[in-house]
């Protein structure tokens, strides 16, 4: 597994606690009448980390946000912040700074007002005053001098940025952030993901970002938890998930994928057949069983549209005669979606100008990987 | 790490921890208060009806049942069971003669009839308001909140001014050589009376239901053939039949439990079950008043069961989509030549007539002697009330004063009960079903027999718990208002409170508010014109409040407008004629009116 760094040490905030661990985690399951929303979810949240939780709707990545707030309490389980049990904890003794896709500002007040609000129950961090607290935090979003506004005057994305200075202000031992890009523009919204990166960094605030979109967890994230109908399916860096997914499901979300079942039918080296055409598999995994069904994962980026002849003396790679269906034009590349013996595969092409009709894909089994 | 503010000194922990308790011990008082104002006096007013030296026994319920004065014709199901089949047969044989069924049939027989005219009087309204567009349409349907807040007793004073026989209506009648009508002290009156409470119920509700008809249904339907009939047939009336049913059953618990209306209106000899039972009260016949009462509670809390668990069925057809659009009601000649505007022409003059006619007919009469000519000698009356020495008068400025303070009262309590109880049902899940059934039940039970109930424990003195408790009249008064009011308060709250981003509580709590913090600091802010328009309600329902009222003020010097009003009429000896009445209720109209101006103003709502 590759890791990344966990954001920059030099410039962190004094105010943010150091000592204890994250976010933790341990066996929280949380049911909602008769359906269960978390089923036996167990993390570890590094302090400092920008943390991830992606999945698609209903898969129980806002409830875990909400365990962690203390706006559902878990029926099984233990939460614990900065090595602190906070399990039976209401939400306003946790110390935890919530974003949401909604911005949530009080509409009643003003921008500095809602920057304000959490410092009448907490002290500023520091020893600063109120209202320089209020200032400093508007200056890190880029909001100084729009203190007097009602929310209500500015725009979504001004307003995202109010609502992130109002949960630092506080110095919050976490930062939760539920969707707060979603409501944004697609623009606005990469614009934006790297501000917040980049505060999260200054601050190395231990942050836990849930969002619907993969491409942008990639993007983001120190790591990632990729969560499917309440449990978590798999824990790791961004490239760790892209390239080594955990299951079948995580193999289909994150990113554009084809996904080959097949029967493995020899043993040395191991081959597949997938429908009547034999691949090979990938190295490293011999220890599959004749009879075994396996499913192959191949990027669309490892697969080559070859000319006739090109490839066919090397036996490692495999090559597939298809049909292009269809042209996507990317701007820096093109998508072809092409029919194989039924299945349809999707098909990464930086070439200048696209393949059409009957194209040969090929592709180095040692690029692709074994689902199971 | 931010330090929680507080942590250092003591008072801070202990202000926090009292937040942290206030909203879980709100509610406990909530059902504390509501514990011993209205389940513990009504219960043990059941209880009496049940139980006779220490026994328990269905005694007085079946001699009340098989008594032919309260069932009729359905006494001797009580009576004598075995003889009902022979006497079905006599009645057969006899060629089926007209059968009574007693004072409980009689109170059935005027709560349908009032039930059919409500409806009959308010379908239009709500065709009307739902489908064109006319200057005033929004000020209308506002206005059909107005009867919520109208005193009965005032109310019924105004009907007497306009069917009295000097009356504008007979002058009318008169002048046009038509003949007098005399319809004081007739059913029918009554019945009209009722229908201009009830009947912008209908309304109300109706039109909500018809402006959520999606524009595409209907529009689909016309584009497969149908004619706009069928298309109304098919389409449009299965939704509005829900809120029809919903309305019409509102409208028959509310007119069965009737009370200042038919004892003004009907006195004795068209008496309902609930007048019936006030005047056992005061005749001291406090037993027969429980076991009238027990079965009384039965039918409404039954009919009350029915609505709720009707009203829970309906699944809200929320479309989505447009509503159908408006027609302008005044099209230039076409306006005439359509029958509909035409029907809707005759209907806005009834209507004129049924709904400004009393209350104008009280005011002309405020100010008109007997003789036709202008006087301000019933305001002198008055005055002179005041200023009077005999003992036992009823003074206006006290009654005046008693209303404004118990009203300002009823708003301090009713107001948190109704905000907690809010609170309580923007929740969700059971807790919310719990507080829409303990919502209801205040409404379920009439007036009266909560009255009744209020003397009998907290007035005369109840012990509880150990505890010798006694409330005098003023208090009771309050507590009996406060009860008839909060659920005005929540009705106005709940939906502004469910219609906050919840985020916005969360994000709160977040930052560090206890519950009841995100509440005063970010809630109830944000739903200030609810708690407004609440707050407005709840006075004017003190204000207007009489059921209760004339129990518990009886004989002591804690009788509010209402009752004084009451008084006004139902002594000839103190005034010349109705005159005194119609002042007293004329100023009684500008209080409530002054309320409905405030509720207007933020946009309260009041819908069952």
């Amino acid at each position: 597994m590759t890791e990344r760094g966990t954001g920059g040490g030099d410039g962190r905030d004094p105010s943010i606690s150091n000592d204890g661990d994250g976010v933790e985690l341990d066996a929280v399951s949380v049911a909602f009448d008769d359906v269960t929303a978390l089923d036996d979810v167990s993390l570890s949240i590094r302090e400092g980390e920008f943390f991830t939780l992606v999945g698609p709707s209903g898969c129980g990545k806002t409830t875990t946000l909400r365990a962690i707030a203390g706006f559902e309490p878990p029926d099984s389980g233990t939460v614990r912040i900065g090595g602190r049990d906070v399990t039976g904890t209401p939400p306003e003794d946790r110390n935890t700074g919530i974003v949401f896709q909604s911005y949530a500002l009080f509409p009643h007040m003003t921008v500095r007002e809602n920057v304000g609000y959490g410092l009448r129950f907490r002290d500023p961090p520091g020893g600063a005053s109120r209202r320089d607290r209020v200032d400093e935090l508007l200056d890190l979003v880029d909001m100084a001098g729009m203190g007097d506004r009602d929310p209500t005057e500015l725009s979504g994305g001004q307003q995202q940025r109010v609502s992130l200075a109002r949960a630092l202000a506080p110095g919050p031992d976490v930062l939760l952030l539920d969707e707060p890009l979603s409501a944004l523009d697609a623009r606005l919204r990469e614009r934006l993901r790297v501000t917040v990166r980049g505060i999260q960094r200054e601050l190395g605030i231990t942050t836990v970002y849930v969002t619907h979109d993969q491409a942008e967890a990639l993007a983001v994230s120190d790591r990632v938890a990729v969560m499917n109908a309440g449990r978590i399916e798999q824990v790791g860096s961004p490239e760790a998930v892209y390239r080594e997914p955990a299951s079948r499901f995580v193999a289909e979300f994150v990113g554009d994928n084809n996904l080959l079942d097949g029967e493995v039918t020899v043993l040395d080296p191991p081959r597949t057949t997938i429908d009547g055409v034999e691949v090979r598999l990938p190295p490293g995994t011999e220890s599959v069983a004749v009879g075994e069904s396996v499913t192959l994962s191949v990027r669309p980026e490892v697969i080559e549209v070859v000319r006739e002849g090109e490839t066919g003396a090397d036996d490692r790679t495999t090559t597939l005669e298809a049909t292009v269906e269809s042209v996507e034009f990317l701007g820096e590349a093109y998508r072809l979606h092409c029919t194989w013996r039924g299945h349809e595969l999707l098909v990464r092409s930086d070439a200048r100008e696209p393949s059409g009709g009957t194209v040969l894909l090929a592709f180095d089994p040692a690029d692709a990987r074994l689902v199971r | 790490m931010g330090r929680p503010v507080g942590q250092t000194d003591r008072l801070g922990v202990v202000v926090r921890a009292a937040e942290r308790l206030a909203l879980p011990a709100g509610l406990a008082l909530t059902l504390a208060v509501l514990a011993v104002v209205f389940y513990y006096p009504v219960g043990s007013v059941l209880v009496e009806s049940v139980v006779r030296a220490g026994r328990l026994t269905a005694g007085p319920l079946l001699s009340v049942l098989s008594d032919p004065f309260y069932t009729g014709a359905a006494s001797s199901l009580f009576a004598e069971p075995g003889s009902v089949p022979g006497g079905f047969v006599t009645w057969l044989r006899a060629g089926l003669p007209p059968v009574t069924f007693g004072l409980f049939g009689f109170t059935a027989y005027q709560a349908a009839l009032s039930t059919v005219a409500s409806v009959l009087l308010g379908s239009p309204g709500a065709y009307l308001l739902s489908r064109f567009e006319f200057r005033g349409r929004r000020t209308l349907r506002s206005l059909t909140i107005l009867p919520f807040v109208l005193p009965s007793i005032m109310v019924a004073v105004g009907f007497l001014a306009m069917f009295g026989r000097n009356g504008p209506l007979n002058t009318a009648l008169v002048t046009l050589g038509l003949g007098r009508l005399d319809l004081l002290f007739t059913l029918e009156v009554i019945v009209v009376a009722h229908a201009f409470y009830n009947a912008p119920l209908v309304t109300r509700l109706v039109t909500a239901a018809w402006e959520t008809v999606d524009a595409r249904r209907v529009e689909s339907a016309r584009a497969m053939g149908a004619t706009p009939f069928r298309a109304f047939r098919d389409v449009v009336l299965p939704q509005l039949l829900p809120s029809l049913l919903t309305a019409a059953l509102l409208t028959f618990v509310f007119t069965f439990m009737s009370f200042p209306i038919v004892l003004a209106l009907g006195g004795l000899r068209l008496a309902t079950v609930e007048v019936w039972l006030f005047a056992r009260v005061q005749n001291l016949e406090l037993a027969e008043a429980a076991t009238l009462a027990t079965l009384e509670t039965v039918v409404t809390l039954s009919l009350t069961y029915l609505y709720l668990r009707y009203e829970a069925r309906q699944v809200r057809a929320g479309s989505g989509g447009a509503p159908v659009p408006r027609r302008p009601l005044l099209d230039g000649l076409r306006t005439v030549r359509d029958p509909a505007r035409l029907g809707l022409l005759a209907y806005g003059l009834l209507a004129l007539v049924v709904f400004v006619g009393p209350m104008a007919s009280m005011v002309l009469a405020s100010v008109t002697g007997p003789d036709g000519s202008l006087t301000l000698e019933y305001y002198r009356f008055l005055v002179d009330q005041q200023v009077a020495e005999t003992a036992g008068t009823t003074r206006p400025l006290p009654a005046i004063l008693n209303s404004l303070l118990f009203g300002a009262g009823t708003l301090l309590l009713a107001l948190p009960l109704g905000v907690v109880v809010s609170v309580v049902a923007t929740r969700g899940g059971r807790g919310s079903r719990v507080a829409e059934a303990l919502l209801t039940a205040p409404l379920a039970v009439s007036g009266v027999v909560v009255g009744l109930g209020l003397l009998q424990t907290l007035v005369f003195g109840t012990t509880l718990f150990g505890h010798r408790l006694t409330a005098t009249g003023p208090v009771a008064i309050v507590l009996a208002h406060a009860v008839a009011a909060y659920p005005f308060v929540t009705r106005n709250v709940t939906p502004a409170l469910g219609g906050l981003d919840p985020r916005l509580s969360d994000a709160a709590r977040s930052l560090g508010a206890t519950r009841l913090r995100a509440l005063l600091d970010v809630e109830l802010p944000l739903v200030a014109a609810a708690l407004v328009a609440g707050a407005a309600f709840a006075f004017a329902i003190s204000v207007g409040e009489f059921d209760s009222t004339v129990l518990l003020a009886e004989g002591v010097d804690s009788y509010t407008m209402p009752v004084a009003l009451e008084r006004y009429i139902g002594n000839r000896s103190l005034g010349p004629n109705l005159g005194p009445a119609t002042a007293m209720g004329t100023v009684l109209l500008a209080v409530t009116a002054a309320s409905f101006v405030v509720i207007d103003r933020v946009g309260g709502r009041w819908e069952p």
